[in-house]
């Protein structure tokens, strides 16, 4: 406890001394509310909660920000057990230490809700326990908490007795009120919620409206260097020769590549850093500067023609790895064999080769790290990182690992994130920015130039899905086979055992909601020779395309509407209520002017189920004009319902952007694509009206960042294959090779 | 050394070269970090600012071009978030990551100084949002 609020005054002197009168700016971003830089102790009540003298609530949030809502979500389920308003709170971004946590997989709320109500309640507790401590009375029933006061009703009578949180907490953090503490931490019934369920304003959004918010591209210190990176533009290369420093430069920085838990990779340089005065200089003296790199042998595994070549081979002849099947105890010939007859006497079969490319992050705030050490003569003594991060302490790790010094030298501050989308769990840029603080001995900067962000990015995998399935006589599936060729993001870092099937390839074809009669779902591992990351919903967004698309095919072939060909299939009552609402709320549907057409589909992923319907038309050729979406979303317990619907609205237009155009080409190991110019991604003008349907739950919380993204792929493909001059889209994107004009 | 007006006040700008962008002046010289770098190539529009109250893109707008202009950035609308424009972004709940909203912002005040009001201000923000607030957006613009 000593610790945190160590910690929490020295973030606020680093906020006070930051360029002056930014400094104020800095406070608003990181707590999402302005609150008075006055002589106010605050003491740490538990890792959660802070209680200043001045009755200020501050709620510790270990996450990190990157657009989602989560800043708030936490701290409204703090907020509801702390029995605080929520125009009280101020929330502050946690250093990495105890509270943070890996930002991913849509986890947030529903891996926290449990613990954050209990640690809110534990809070509230301690500081009744203060209040028993002050009267000596420990009658519980005579204590209520409300509005961040304790209220002392005696229950013989006499006067009652309020204390603001703020006069308790010195009482409530010491050993005293801990023993009072009851051995069971009562937690608020939900009937009676205030705060949770409700649609309160985010605390991150008034920041982010005045150029107040610091992302980590935002971070500055008077005395900084500015550093961009040049990697070697093929993927595999290395440094053959370490470039002079031209003049003009403060440094040029040799940087060893690491592995995705930020351990460099002994002996293997593949970039520089080039340090200036400022990114503008830095970048013009790095295009200049002649670098002489070392290219891998082949790039036959870094090309697109290659790749796929070797993808088409392992689809036929590859030894495949059993995900899931209608038989477990049976190995994979034997199972194959078993869905090939059930297929053979389907009355009526369907099937496709479905094929994915690379796909970017692209996150609108590029990679960047700003790293500060001090030394000791040439040995380091601290080190200090700000960075848009979602692994804040896999970061101290990584600066660990280059520096030298144990953790508690090291000290991370996660930044507001433009973006993270997956990306911003990778370390490079983290030991890049590192690595050149270790030489350039002042504050430095280090900032992917976007060219450098979409050449050497992580990427959401490639596939190749051969997916076939067949119809009984009652049009119910009676045989489904499906087998994806993808390389595997868990192999390449090293996280999948052998023999393992990788759960984000075969995650959306695994676990369908569909009886598929006698099925079989295969894995066969592709070579990996692109970087591989965590994009938003994984595999999902290439297994839930083809899944869905499949059952698509399916319904057309038996002749029966889509939404009621699945709600024949489906047994889960979540599913098929969420299905019913999504039939009710695209009514507009069934009197679609001329031209238009509509396509759905329904997807579970992270916990969640999303049914989307969308309209289209093609007014003209090469592309498709998107008129509206309808989403109906069960996340279970909503925390924010303007916070699920907005996940809604920019997981599906995501989703719908990269089925249009999103594509990542590489050519004997370079990248095709290094700007938005060549890109391209949906605007404003081409976006659709959506309408989100919440469906009402007690079920415990599941994900909202990641699921709005699978469903809308398959929906637009369904629907475009229902329109009069559209086709069935097996391979993504609709439309390859698009570019972006300028504004 | 450039003298810049910007938000109302003037600064030095001590950056030797005027070919450099104005974004890079205001973010890295000046530390007036509200202005964004997207793209660097007048694609996303994150970089946008108003000089002489029109919406420019301070990835390509040399410095040296900025002097003796009127500079408003993101910052210089309000600090309590009084501007109409941040007003209308709070009441819809705009932003999630919020990295694009500066442009955004600045472009809707750009096209209001150009006398646009509601729907017609959209086409002026064909701006990149990978979060995709579009709806938002749209919802916010259209009250202005």
């Amino acid at each position: 406890m000593n610790n945190a609020c160590e910690n929490g005054l020295k973030r606020r002197d680093f906020l006070v001394t930051l360029a002056g009168g930014l400094s104020v700016g800095f406070l608003t971003g990181i707590t999402g509310r302005l609150f008075g830089a006055g002589a106010v102790t605050t003491t740490p009540v538990n890792s959660y909660v802070k209680v200043g003298s001045d009755g200020s609530i501050t709620l510790l949030y270990g996450g990190s920000e990157m657009g989602q809502g989560s800043m708030s979500g936490l701290a409204q389920i703090l907020a509801e057990e702390l029995m605080v308003d929520w125009k009280q709170i101020v929330v502050e971004q946690a250093l990495a230490g105890s509270i943070t946590y890996v930002t991913g997989g849509s986890s947030a709320v529903r891996t926290n809700y449990s613990p954050l109500r209990t640690a809110g309640a534990t809070a509230r507790e301690l500081l009744v326990a203060a209040a028993m401590l002050a009267t000596g009375d420990q009658t519980r029933s005579s204590y209520a908490a409300a509005s961040g006061k304790i209220v002392y009703t005696p229950s013989g009578g006499g006067a009652t007795l309020t204390w603001n949180y703020g006069d308790l907490a010195v009482l409530a953090a010491g050993t005293d009120a801990q023993a009072l503490l009851p051995a069971v931490i009562p937690l608020t019934n939900p009937a009676n919620f205030r705060i949770i369920g409700k649609p309160v304003a985010r605390v991150d959004i008034p920041s982010k409206v005045n150029g107040s918010a610091i992302y980590g591209i935002d971070v500055w210190f008077p005395d900084m260097v500015f550093g961009v990176i040049k990697h070697c533009p093929t993927i595999g290369g290395v440094l053959a020769i370490t470039p002079a420093k031209p003049a003009a430069a403060i440094a040029v920085v040799p940087c060893k590549a690491s592995d995705n838990r930020g351990a460099v990779v002994a002996g293997t340089y593949n970039a520089v850093a080039v340090v200036a005065s400022n990114t503008w200089a830095a970048r013009n003296i790095a295009r200049s500067l002649s670098v002489s790199w070392k290219l891998p042998t082949s790039t036959t595994n870094v090309d697109s023609a290659g790749i796929l070549a070797q993808a088409q081979q392992l689809l036929t002849s590859g030894t495949p790895l059993v995900a899931e099947s209608s038989n477990p105890g049976a190995n994979a010939p034997n199972m194959e064999s078993q869905v090939a007859s059930a297929m053979t006497g389907a009355a009526k079969q369907v099937g496709g080769t479905f094929s994915f490319p690379y796909v970017a992050h692209a996150t609108m705030e590029p990679l960047n790290c700003t790293a500060k050490i001090t030394f000791s003569g040439s040995t380091p003594v601290s080190c200090e990182i700000w960075a848009p991060t979602q692994a804040a302490n896999w970061v101290v790790g990584t600066a660990a690992g280059i520096t030298g010094l144990p953790a508690t030298a090291i000290t991370v501050h996660v930044t507001m994130l433009g973006g993270g989308l997956g990306r911003k769990i990778e370390q490079d840029y983290i030991s890049q920015a590192v690595q050149v603080a270790m030489v350039v001995k002042k504050p430095v900067k280090l900032t992917w130039l976007r060219e450098e962000d979409f050449g050497h990015d992580n990427y959401r995998p490639m596939a190749l899905v051969q997916a076939n399935a067949g119809l009984d006589a009652a049009n119910k599936i009676a045989a489904w086979s499906y087998r994806i060729v993808t390389p595997s993001i868990l192999g390449q870092r090293g996280w999948l055992p052998p023999g393992a099937v990788d759960s984000q390839a075969v995650e959306g074809a695994v676990h369908l909601p569909y009886n598929l009669g006698t099925y079989i779902t295969e894995w066969v591992s592709s070579p990996a020779g692109i970087p591989l990351g965590f994009w938003r919903s994984v595999g999902c967004s290439l297994n839930s395309f083809v899944t869905e698309s499949m059952i698509d095919m399916l319904a057309k072939t038996a002749g029966i509407d889509p939404f009621v060909f699945r709600a024949g299939l489906i047994t889960d009552p979540r599913a098929k209520a969420v299905l019913a609402a999504a039939d009710s709320l695209s009514s507009w549907r069934k009197s679609l002017v001329a031209g238009h057409a509509w396509g759905m589909a329904i997807v579970q992923s992270f916990g969640t189920w999303v049914c989307e319907v969308i309209e289209i038309s093609q007014p003209v050729a090469g592309s498709l004009k998107i008129h509206r979406v309808a989403c109906v979303v069960d996340c279970g317990t909503v925390v924010n319902p303007d916070s699920v619907e907005a996940q809604m609205q920019g997981g599906i237009l995501h989703g719908l952007s990269n089925a249009l155009w999103g594509q990542m080409t590489f050519t004997n190991g370079v990248a095709n694509q290094t700007n938005f110019n060549k890109y391209r991604m949906l605007k404003m003008s081409e976006a659709p009206t959506i309408t989100v349907q919440i469906m009402p739950s007690t079920a415990a919380p599941s994900g909202t960042g990641e699921p709005g993204v699978p469903p809308s792929a398959p929906a637009l493909a369904n629907a475009y294959a229902s329109l009069s001059t559209g086709k069935r889209v097996t391979s993504l994107p609709f439309f390859p090779g698009a570019t972006m004009g300028g504004l | 050394m450039f003298t810049l007006n910007i938000n109302g006040q003037n600064y030095q700008a001590n950056v030797t070269d005027g070919n450099t962008p104005l974004l890079w002046v205001l973010r890295d010289v000046l530390g007036l970090t509200g202005t964004k770098y997207g793209c660097g190539i007048e694609v996303c529009g994150a970089c946008t600012v108003t000089i002489d109250g029109q919406r420019e893109h301070a990835c390509v707008y040399n410095v040296s071009s900025a002097v003796g202009k009127k500079i408003v950035t993101v910052e210089g609308l309000s600090t309590d978030n009084s501007h109409p424009v941040q007003k209308a972004w709070i009441n819809n709940q705009v932003p999630q990551c919020g990295y694009c909203q500066s442009g955004m912002i600045m472009a809707t005040v750009g096209a209001i100084n150009a006398g646009h009001h509601g729907s017609e201000i959209l086409p002026e923000v064909p701006h990149l949002c990978v979060c995709g607030t579009y709806s938002r957006l749209k919802k916010a613009i259209q009250t202005l």
